[in-house]
């Protein structure tokens, strides 16, 4: 179904090698600690991993979204947050892409393909996480500039990046909140009046990663700056880039699970009890019969819902159900994995509970399955209407 | 400066050894489905190559003997930098020893721009024979320094540091030379660009046959070859513990010496 062509499995391959040769070996320099992996970041710029996406007019590789998401898969069997890094900057550059204006793609999309510019999203509000239509941030006209007042939080990459995708309203009084939204690309190279960076939030799991509260007070962000050029489309952009969202933290999904099934299924042919490896245990083959059969469906639910967004069809709901599937998937394997290493998997001499406290960032992130699951029934009774 | 370098595709030298069979009707390993990757030790000799190249200019050109898979190694090199890429088509050489490796290689370079340096690696990561550098200068009339980790330029020749047992000789040879380049910290092979991978892919690789390199069966044939192959297996390895006794460390480490002995270890 998914044959990949000598090209994808070349890139896959240097990117598994990238992952087993500079990120696995020191994961735990960074996430005990809660530090930004600055060198592999680096390392990602030299290999070009920013510009996976970005089209190669503007100096990124093109790539499909299939290679995209298995790229993710890689990086985050190795270590989720190394994938944190790239996702939220990959919408970024495809929502430039898909709805830039051409001075914008030749002003952004280059720097964003070396990784000069590294972007995030600044989406989420601390009143309007999944309900993105009750966002507050505001961006009003002055002159050839905006000014953008509100605060936003969860803001991956926005301490260590340099732009940001910023969702704000521009007319409060839209009959539909959502026609009264606008998409700004802000950048913070160097400091910017009015631009804090006001505390890095502790979480779980996808550590090392910086995830911040940001604020916006009186800041100046040049007209030319909106996405396309034109007020009120912001919505449905971010929407449209959310779609590549929820295909990337699939992907992240099955790379976590696959992760923790391969240390488990190691394990369990080394670890013996009552005489024979745990491995020929049925009680223990039956956890693992159960996470690969769920590795693979979600694996392939990912690639559809990225085939069809290479063919440029709509997948909200193809991308929707995968980052359900993938998401609660990783949840389950994770903790069955965890089973399977016993104690072991408990303590933080084995990855597995590194693995665990990472999953539920792809149940909750990018849009809550709660909300995912109303996404597709909405899709659903549109596709099925009587 | 025009470097070659040879290279040759294995089987990945770390598949678990489960994975490892052989076929006993052709005496040969068994690909199976193991991945096919650049010998370790050729993908050092690139990396030199490389270097050598951003450090003084000119160009690299990487050929390999293998069949139509092969192409994917020298993608491989191009993305790593090389500039030119040349396979040399095995289905009519039969290169069960290295000389005739060596000879199918030597006229492969004739046919290139002169060049002013061939790398190889220092042996296959496979059969292990250790030989090809050394045939390949006798077949090109060129002096040949083995173990080399690194080289660069000095006048008009080559500055070049070979290992030996407990220590490094440095020698300078004349331009053209060939040397087998062994592994050291400073030619770990690069990991190639996305960009580079996708480049490599859309450059030509020039493909010749044996006649096209004026070779026959004769010289790259069945009859060429000197060695057979009697027998091919994987060794079986037994182990088993055994502890030593004696009441303190100074007893128990004289009663190994002396089974160590028994045994002719020591």
């Amino acid at each position: 179904m998914f044959e990949l062509t000598a090209e994808q499995k070349e890139i896959l391959a240097v990117v598994r090698e990238f992952a087993e040769r500079e990120i696995k070996p020191v994961v735990k320099e960074y996430e005990p600690y809660d530090r930004y992996p600055q060198p592999i970041v680096d390392r990602m710029k030299e290999l070009g991993l920013f510009g996976l996406t970005i089209p190669e007019e503007y100096g990124g590789a093109g790539l499909d979204h299939v290679t995209y998401a298995l790229v993710f898969e890689e990086l985050s069997a190795a270590w989720m947050s190394i994938a944190g890094v790239l996702g939220t900057h990959s919408i970024m550059a495809y929502v430039i892409a898909a709805y830039g204006t051409e001075e914008q793609k030749r002003r952004f999309l280059p720097r964003m393909a070396t990784g000069e510019l590294r972007g995030g999203l600044a989406l989420t509000e601390p009143e309007a996480g999944s309900d993105v239509a009750n966002i507050q941030t505001r961006a009003v006209r002055d002159g050839d500039a905006y000014v953008i007042n509100g605060t936003k939080t969860f803001i991956t990459n926005s301490r260590h990046g340099t732009g940001l995708l910023v969702l704000a309203k521009t007319n409060p009084n839209a009959e539909r909140p959502s026609r009264g939204m606008s998409a700004f690309i802000f950048e913070h190279v160097d400091d910017v009046p009015g631009f804090t960076v006001r505390r890095d939030i502790h979480k779980l799991g996808y550590r090392g990663l910086d995830t911040c509260e940001i604020t916006f007070e009186n800041v100046r962000v040049p007209a030319e700056n909106l996405v396309g050029g034109v007020e009120g489309q912001g919505f449905k952009h971010v929407m449209s880039g959310l779609e590549v969202g929820r295909i990337n933290v699939a992907a992240r999904a099955v790379g976590v699970a696959r992760a923790a099934f391969e240390d488990a299924i190691r394990y369990a042919q080394q670890r013996v009890t009552f005489g024979k490896p745990i491995a020929h245990h049925q009680a223990i083959q039956q956890l693992l019969a159960d996470a690969y059969t769920q590795i693979e469906a979600a694996r392939h639910l990912v690639l559809h819902a990225a085939a069809k967004k290479d063919r440029g069809e709509r997948v909200d709901l193809e991308a929707g159900v995968a980052k359900l599937f993938a998401s609660e998937m990783c949840g389950r394997v994770t903790l069955d994995m965890m089973r399977v290493l016993g104690g072991y998997g408990y303590t933080t001499d084995f990855n597995l509970e590194r693995y665990y406290r990472d999953a539920p960032l792809m149940i909750i992130g990018e849009g809550t399955n709660e909300i995912q699951r109303i996404v597709i029934a909405n899709r659903l009774l549109e596709k099925y209407a009587l | 400066m025009h470097i070659a370098v040879c290279i040759k595709q294995i089987l990945d030298p770390e598949i678990s050894p489960r994975a490892f069979k052989i076929d006993p009707v052709r005496k040969a390993a068994d690909p199976g489905t193991a991945s096919l990757v650049i010998g370790p030790f050729d993908l050092n000799a690139l990396e030199v190559a490389i270097q050598l190249k951003e450090r003084h200019g000119g160009q690299v050109t990487a050929l390999t003997l293998g069949s139509d898979k092969a192409k994917e190694a020298l993608r491989r090199a191009l993305a790593m930098g090389a500039d030119q890429a040349v396979l040399i088509d095995e289905t009519q050489v039969s290169a069960k020893e290295p000389s005739v490796t060596a000879r199918v290689l030597a006229a492969a370079i004739r046919k290139l721009d002169p060049v002013d340096l061939v790398l190889t690696g220092r042996q296959s990561g496979e059969w292990d024979f250790g030989q090809v550098g050394a045939l390949l200068a006798e077949e090109l009339g060129m002096p040949f320094v083995p173990f080399v980790p690194r080289l660069d330029v000095a006048g008009n020749g080559l500055r070049l540091e070979r290992e030996a047992d407990g220590g490094v000789v440095v020698v300078e040879a004349p331009r053209p030379c060939v040397a087998s380049v062994t592994n050291a910290n400073d030619n770990v092979p690069r990991l190639p660009k996305v960009k580079d991978i996708m480049m490599a892919n859309r450059k030509p690789i020039t493909v010749y046959g044996p006649g096209e390199l004026g070779l026959g069966a004769a010289e790259v044939g069945d009859e060429a070859n000197r060695l057979e192959v009697l027998d091919l297996f994987i060794p079986e390895v037994k182990s088993e513990c055994e502890f030593i006794e004696g009441e303190d460390g100074a007893e128990k480490g004289a009663n190994l010496a002396r089974k160590l002995v028994e045994r002719k270890v020591i």
